[in-house]
């Protein structure tokens, strides 16, 4: 069967991503304790909490039901397929059939669904707040993100991220300010999707996306971290997928371009991780009520890009 | 024995019209009434499927003309595909609620419930003539026993809230049929026949077909509860008992947008571009303002129902999107547009249904439609929760059920238009589209309340607290629209076409595009976007199986999972006032978009309405004293003082009444000797 070779590697990339997730979010804390001018638990730490929540037993409230015990394997889940469908190591996306702007926001909609309302559903006051924050920043961040993608998919004509990349590959010709923009626009969602300051401080589990796991624990908790862990590079590599897609597999390959494209890809993750975590780093949090005045940036980036493109620039 | 279509639609017509009059003999027994016009209305439900089904698949209909005694009004039946699918929609959605009603009508034994199925069925017959008479005169009686009859169900607890908004239905929807009986009006002066068919030949003047289109769209579009004509709604679906609630708001508003489709597209040929551009703006306004009014309710049914005006904005989305690209001639933006909004009309009629009978179900053994009475009803009504959230999915677009799958076909609708446009479009498609994005998040926040709020947590009252799983019609009528809702996401690959059919038999423009090949979707290009339903579930269960991979490697160590006690809650005692309140979910919310809130005070029709009666009886009273100072009182004034005068004469003086004889007589002989 010629089905097999995508199916394969889509198993392949998204076991890779999967694997690279406790190293890349560990990064991210060593990089936040260096400019804390602390030491740093080391960039294994998050392998060795996986490994330590395994072991715990899990204990749930009282008062939760279903939606809160199923959320973390659901999340691990939409962040499993997402990895799937994503162009990660080939221009092209393994498997196309997923692989569209609309089905990818409304995946990541899915797991945001679910993760704001376990938060509700564990019955405490903490986590039900925060899925309510989870829920408004979706409000916030959806809008703009689905604007700036939509304005290379207008340059390509096509929704679907494989066509994109691999259109964008070939170079910036039509529009490039635009795209530049909704790159701009893009990645500013994406660092938001990553769960960063100002927005959350992804430690601190009371914060505005990491609300809900405050009732979770052991072996559940372990789930939970490494698929929100997933979504920091799945975000990440959505970005790079779309707008970055250098040193991808693309057409007819040879033995050196496989080469390239595995170094590329955690070379590429490491960058972005290392900027994301210089930009959060040097920023001061602000009230959650006001993080609406910052998404309108967002929001005003992408309409410009918007504008750029229909004056053909 | 095999039945056509047109046999076994008259069946199924004659099977709710038994329904309603048996439940009118029965009136006083209330128990045996429900049971008759539970059975009838499924039995009806049932037959109108099978024939709508055998029309929709072959792509063939059948029209058939009944002379009557009046000229103007010959009973032509056309039963074609748009009217197929209307007919499936509606018995669908009766199947389910006849069911249902077989219990939940229990609550009203002892208070008219024999009224209640003779209403619902009258309701259901004439939704279902109307949808394929074709004639207009007919079309607007049928219309008229439709409002009417639901009328009655909106008023039918008699407390005044109902009272008060059925009468505000009743005049949105008088109002309604008068632009409509004037937009037939026209078409009659032009065409001379009051039978659609000859509407469809007449060549108007552009400028006619725009007052006609006009007209039907805001009479229609008072119907289907489009802002800023929605007033009624948010008010008279809650009023209804819930069943009536779910097929109000999944079937009857959508006749509006059948009737604007109708209208627009069969009749008038949606020759002019900005219709299109109108109904896609009406559209996108209606489905942000809708959501985001509907997030801050309390009242669950309150809230739905303000998301019925969010969907009917999504659906004229897609329609707006197929009548601009009937305008631009643009075949497959044409065709792809309509099937968008049929399919969410078809979708949303599934979902909203379920989730109405789902608040039924709570109100049924709750008796509060407060949700911050409720809370824990997971545990309590496990198949009701389920179901519910299954629905609340499915009106979240969440992949991979219904609603996604509609909302994926608006959005590439959209896209195309963006991409192969004039400038105009080009605008209009992505503003609509981020309008539509921002509906989505919204709507999943909406619903994530109501669920959370409703069945997550602990219960808030003794009412939640002492609940129990509803009876089991009522949990089968539900099951059976969740797992509906399932396939037409699963199974779009198979409904597509067939809904493209009907969109291409009303946009006339040639081959209709391809939509589906496999499993796979499309909007006619599989280069601008495919997907696949079945293929994002199978992957779904893989993620799911490697998470479960995953958590299964440290089990041997580890306890088992416990569950009980508190959550934390900072060191402190628990208490049920800490828990997250309606309020407090969507405060946030209120308080980023509060403009748009403040809209909603401007625009809300009551007060405006109000205000508007409050001027006029001021003006009224100026008027009064007006009237009175121009006319009244020098009236008043003259007749005194000419009294007065006339006094003067009379003196009493006898020489002054001798000078009086003098003066006339001097004047006389004057007048003798001077003529």
């Amino acid at each position: 069967m010629s089905n097999i070779g995508p199916i394969l590697l889509a198993l392949l990339q998204a076991v890779v991503l999967l694997a690279l997730a406790p190293f890349f979010t560990g990064m991210s804390r060593q990089i936040r304790a260096r400019m804390h001018s602390r030491r740093g638990p080391g960039v294994l730490q998050d392998y060795r909490d996986l490994v330590k929540l395994l072991k715990r037993q899990s204990v749930a409230p009282e008062a939760s039901g279903f939606v809160f015990r199923g959320m973390p394997y659901l999340m691990l889940g939409v962040m499993f397929v997402l990895a799937m469908a994503l162009p990660v190591f080939t221009r092209q996306s393994p498997l196309s059939p997923v692989a569209d702007i609309i089905t990818f926001a409304y995946l990541f909609a899915l797991s945001r669904f679910f993760f704001s309302l376990s938060g509700v559903d564990s019955g405490s006051s903490f986590a039900g707040l925060g899925g309510a924050r989870e829920a408004m920043l979706g409000i916030l961040v959806e809008p703009f993100m689905i604007l700036s993608l939509l304005v290379v998919a207008l340059v390509e004509g096509t929704t679907s991220i494989g066509a994109l990349g691999s259109g964008i590959g070939n170079g910036y010709g039509q529009c490039p300010l635009a795209i530049l923009l909704a790159m701009v626009a893009f990645g500013f969602a994406m660092f938001i999707e990553m769960g960063k300051l100002p927005f959350d401080v992804a430690e601190a589990e009371q914060e505005l996306q990491e609300g809900p796991l405050t009732e979770y624990s052991g072996s559940s908790l372990a789930i939970l971290k490494l698929g929100i862990g997933l979504k920091k590079l799945v975000v990440a590599q959505f970005f790079i997928g779309v707008f970055l897609p250098f040193g991808a597999i693309g057409a007819n390959p040879g033995v050196m371009d496989v080469v390239i494209a595995v170094v590329a890809l955690p070379v590429r993750l490491a960058v972005l991780f290392a900027l994301a975590g210089l930009i959060e780093n040097s920023m001061a949090r602000t009230r959650y009520i006001m993080t609406s005045k910052v998404t309108w940036v967002g929001f005003g980036v992408a309409a410009l890009s918007f504008v750029f493109y229909l004056a053909g620039l | 024995m095999s039945m056509s279509p047109l046999d076994l639609l008259l069946l199924s017509v004659g099977l709710y019209a038994t329904g309603a009059i048996l439940s009118l003999l029965l009136a006083g027994n209330d128990e045996k009434a429900i049971s008759v016009s539970g059975v009838l209305g499924a039995l009806g439900g049932v037959a109108g499927l099978a024939a709508a089904l055998p029309v929709l698949i072959s792509g063939t209909g059948k029209t058939v003309t009944f002379a009557t005694c009046f000229s103007f009004a010959d009973f032509v039946v056309r039963f074609d595909l748009l009217g197929a699918f209307m007919v499936a929609v509606i018995s669908l959605m009766v199947v389910a609620t006849s069911v249902y009603s077989l219990s939940y009508v229990r609550e009203y034994v002892g208070r008219g419930a024999w009224a209640m199925g003779l209403y619902m069925n009258l309701f259901v017959a004439s939704m279902v003539c109307l949808v394929v008479v074709d004639n207009a005169f007919w079309f607007l009686v049928f219309f008229e026993m439709m409002s009417l009859a639901s009328y009655f169900l909106v008023i039918f607890d008699q407390h005044e809230e109902a009272v008060s908004a059925g009468f505000q239905y009743f005049l949105i929807a008088h109002a309604g049929s008068i632009l409509i009986l004037i937009a037939f009006f026209i078409l009659y002066s032009k065409s001379g026949s009051l039978n659609f068919e000859t509407f469809r030949h007449l060549s108007l003047a552009p400028w006619q077909a725009s007052i006609v289109f006009l007209l039907a769209f805001f009479g229609f579009g008072a119907k289907a509860g489009m802002i800023p004509l929605h007033g009624w709604l948010p008010r008279a679906h809650p009023a209804a008992p819930s069943h009536g609630s779910a097929l109000m708001s999944g079937v009857m508003v959508k006749i509006g947008v059948f009737g604007i489709i109708k209208v627009g597209v069969d009749l008038l040929g949606a020759h002019e571009l900005w219709w299109g551009i109108v109904v896609l703006g009406f559209g996108a306004v209606s489905s942000v303002l809708g959501v985001m009014y509907a997030l801050v309710q309390h009242d669950i049914k309150r809230l739905l129902a303000y998301h019925t005006v969010e969907n009917v904005g999504i659906i004229l989305m897609g329609v707006g999107a197929g009548m601009i690209g009937m305008a631009t001639h643009h075949p497959v933006l044409a065709a792809v547009g309509l099937l968008a909004g049929l399919y969410h009309l078809l979708n949303h009629a599934v979902f909203k249904g379920l989730l109405f009978l789902g608040a039924g179900s709570i109100l049924f053994r709750t008796h509060t439609k407060d949700m911050e009475e409720l809370g824990g009803l997971a545990k309590r009504m496990p198949y009701t929760a389920v179901a519910f959230l299954i629905g609340a999915m499915a009106i979240s677009a969440l992949p991979p059920l219904n609603g996604f799958v509609s909302e994926w076909f608006t959005y590439q609708s959209l896209f195309t238009m963006s991409h192969d446009g004039i400038f105009v479009l080009r605008l209009a498609g992505p503003i609509a589209i981020v309008m539509l994005a921002i509906t989505g998040a919204l709507a999943a926040m909406c619903f994530i309340k109501v669920y959370g709020l409703s069945f997550s947590g602990l219960p808030r009252s003794a009412h939640a607290e002492h609940a129990k799983e509803a009876p089991w019609p009522m949990v089968v009528a539900m099951l059976f629209l969740a797992a509906v809702a399932i396939l037409l996401g699963l199974g779009a690959s198979v409904v597509s076409p067939v809904l493209v059919n009907v969109a291409g038999s009303l946009t006339q423009l040639g081959a209709v595009p391809q939509v589906a090949y496999q499993s796979l979707l499309m909007p006619g290009n599989p280069g601008q976007a495919i997907v696949s339903t079945p293929m994002i579930i199978l992957l779904l269960l893989v993620g799911v199986v490697v998470a479960l991979i995953i958590a299964e490697s440290g089990k041997s160590v580890r306890m088992s999972r416990r569950h009980g006690g508190d959550s934390w809650a900072c060191g402190y005692t628990q208490e049920s006032h800490m828990v997250v309140s309606a309020d407090s979910f969507a405060g946030p919310l209120k308080k980023n978009f509060a403009p748009l809130f403040n809209l909603r005070e401007q625009l809300n029709p009551g007060p405006m309405l109000n205000s508007g009666v409050a001027r006029s009886i001021r003006a009224a009273e100026r008027a009064e004293p007006f009237w009175d100072a121009v006319l009244v009182a020098p009236v008043l004034k003259f007749v005194p003082w000419l009294g007065r005068q006339a006094q003067k004469l009379q003196h009493g003086d006898f020489r002054i009444y001798c000078l009086y004889v003098v003066a006339a007589l001097v004047i006389l002989l004057l007048v003798t000797v001077l003529c």
